[in-house]
């Protein structure tokens, strides 16, 4: 199922934040084992933020329960066991990137030496700049400096490649396997697919404040029905389609059907079964990306009261 | 606390590279002495040029405690530094302790400067014992001023920080008689305002050698409203940052 190894070093129990009405975490309950690199993956607003901040002690649970190291979350901060980039965290200015590294460093039991913490985050050829004069990129690898400062067993990240560049998020996720490899655990939230796909061993899918898949990137594509099934049928009866076993997306353009299922030979032979005789039979595997649309978007749909269905 | 004591060294390092702090905290009180400060007048029991003295290293206190640290808190706040010494092992408090260190340490280079224009260009004498109760008394009123601004700079924004800041700070000034003198009833109004107790319990050692006591709680006072003030600040605005 995954790398991760031992008890869980992070637990979230049934565990809801509300903003008035607003449910921005809704009964979200997930474990974290040692050693994992888990990616929360979720469009904007899912509440991936707000878990985050929950888990880091920036915010109190509206109700459940949280843990982190056997502790609650602010006491694990504070022991240090955990390094963390937030896209709200800010840096002090008016100080040149090694003083900062350098004091961040000094606050925790285990620091690493700000030299290394530097050349690992790359902004050693930029540690004499003030922090107040950097780009965006430099900034969010200062950042991320200051979340490895310490000898931390859990790296939590928020949205860590927002404002790099393409080569400067190659070179960060190198970096984080690297971090990885050493066998610190990783939990990262993300809305780019491919970086869950890619940096990720186990991706967690959220929607609405809530959990809706756990699994190693295949798993999730495979839970997603990410199958796709594409074929065309003149006079074609959609109330049929939508009684189509395994059916997570339904498209008609005239007489072409595009199905999006969890078992295409199931599908395909319940349409055979069914005295229909379609042609141009098409079958593909679709990647991650569809398999998130197409379980983000079925919750949606499910929220509405509807089978998920599109008309273009 | 080592940590919080990096934290406030590395406040104090970025002050010293503050071109603000240097022109207005260290700078504006020693030119404002040796343009207005040796007249031959007496105000509040004592020789002008002492008043003179008291009221700048006063107004050093106030605009290096009050003026840097309250836009300085809003801006850090919306920056979310802060939100990120939170992430860190440092304790809670840190912040605004380190803050607090941070003005008391570098409120010292304006007081003193000014002291010793006093006594060198203003030919201001007195035992060394009144020297150092003036320079303790003066030294709490940064107290005060930083608790203030943690109260305004958390609370506030920084757009709206800045007129709130200049606001309060002229109010203080002005009413507090920093600036020049008070009588009638601006006086009756200034003896409630922190930073006048502060000069009046600076002159009244110079002068006469005893303190108002009215005077003393008056600071004691500001002081348990500002520091509770602060604490709300902070504490109400822990989830939102």
């Amino acid at each position: 199922m995954t790398t991760g190894n031992g008890a869980p070093i992070v637990t979230f129990d049934n565990v809801s934040k509300y903003y008035g009405a607003l449910k921005a975490v809704d009964g979200l309950s997930l474990e974290l084992r040692g050693g994992e690199t888990v990616a929360l993956l979720g469009p904007n607003g899912a509440g991936k933020s707000t878990s985050l901040d929950m888990l880091l002690a920036l915010r109190k649970p509206t109700a459940g329960k949280i843990t982190m190291f056997g502790q609650d979350p602010y006491h694990a901060v504070k022991s240090g066991r955990v390094g963390a980039m937030l896209q709200s965290g800010g840096l002090m200015p008016e100080v040149t990137v090694r003083e900062l590294v350098t004091l961040v460093a000094g606050f925790h039991t285990r620091p690493v030496a700000p030299d290394i913490t530097m050349r690992r985050a790359g902004i050693a050829e930029i540690a004499d700049q003030r922090v107040d004069k950097l780009s965006g990129g430099q900034t969010q690898r200062v950042r991320f400096a200051l979340a490895i400062a310490g000898e931390s067993e859990l790296i939590v990240l928020d949205e860590p490649t927002t404002a790099m560049d393409v080569e400067t998020r190659r070179l960060f996720w190198a970096n984080m396997k690297a971090e990885a490899a050493e066998g610190r655990t990783v939990l990262f939230a993300t809305h780019y697919l491919e970086e869950a796909d890619h940096a990720a061993d186990r991706i967690l899918v959220i929607n609405r404040g809530r959990l809706l898949a756990d699994g190693t990137p295949d798993e999730i594509k495979e839970r997603a029905g990410a199958r796709r099934l594409a074929f065309r049928l003149p006079a074609v009866d959609e109330a049929f389609l939508l009684r189509l076993p395994g059916l997570v997306n339904l498209e008609v353009r005239g007489d072409f059907v595009q199905l999006q299922v969890t078992d295409s030979d199931a599908a395909l032979y319940a349409v055979l079964d069914a005295g229909y005789r379609p042609h141009e039979i098409e079958v593909a595997s679709l990647g991650l990306e569809q398999a998130f649309i197409a379980i983000t978007s079925q919750d949606d749909a499910d929220a509405a009261g509807e089978p998920a269905k599109e008309m273009i | 606390m080592n940590g919080t004591l990096a934290l406030a060294g590395a406040e104090i390092r970025r002050l010293r590279r503050n071109r603000r702090y240097l022109i207005f905290t260290v700078g504006l009180p020693v030119l404002l002495y040796l343009a207005v400060g040796k007249q031959n007048a007496t105000s509040y029991g004592v020789a002008f040029k002492a008043f003179y003295m008291v009221a700048m290293a006063t107004f050093g206190a106030l605009s290096g405690a009050f003026n840097n640290n309250v836009i300085r808190i809003s801006q850090e706040r919306k920056d979310g530094w802060i939100r990120q010494l939170r992430l860190t092992p440092l304790p809670a408090n840190s912040y605004v302790v380190a803050k607090l260190i941070a003005s008391m340490v570098t409120s010292v280079p304006a007081i003193a400067l000014v002291f010793i224009l006093g006594s060198a260009y203003g030919g201001v004498s007195m035992p060394l014992w009144r020297w150092i109760v003036i320079a303790v008394a003066i030294w709490f009123g940064t107290f005060i001023f930083a608790a203030l601004a943690v109260a305004i700079g958390y609370r506030f924004n920084p757009d709206s920080v800045q007129p709130i800041a200049l606001v309060v700070f002229f109010a203080f000034s002005i009413f507090g008689g920093l600036w020049f003198p008070l009588s009638g009833g601006m006086q009756d109004f200034a003896k409630f305002t922190p930073t006048y107790q502060v000069v009046r319990i600076s002159t009244d050692v110079l002068g006469s050698g005893t303190v108002n006591a009215a005077y003393v709680i008056g600071i004691v006072v500001w002081f348990a409203i500002f520091l509770g003030l602060a604490v709300l600040a902070v504490r109400s605005t822990a989830e939102s940052m």
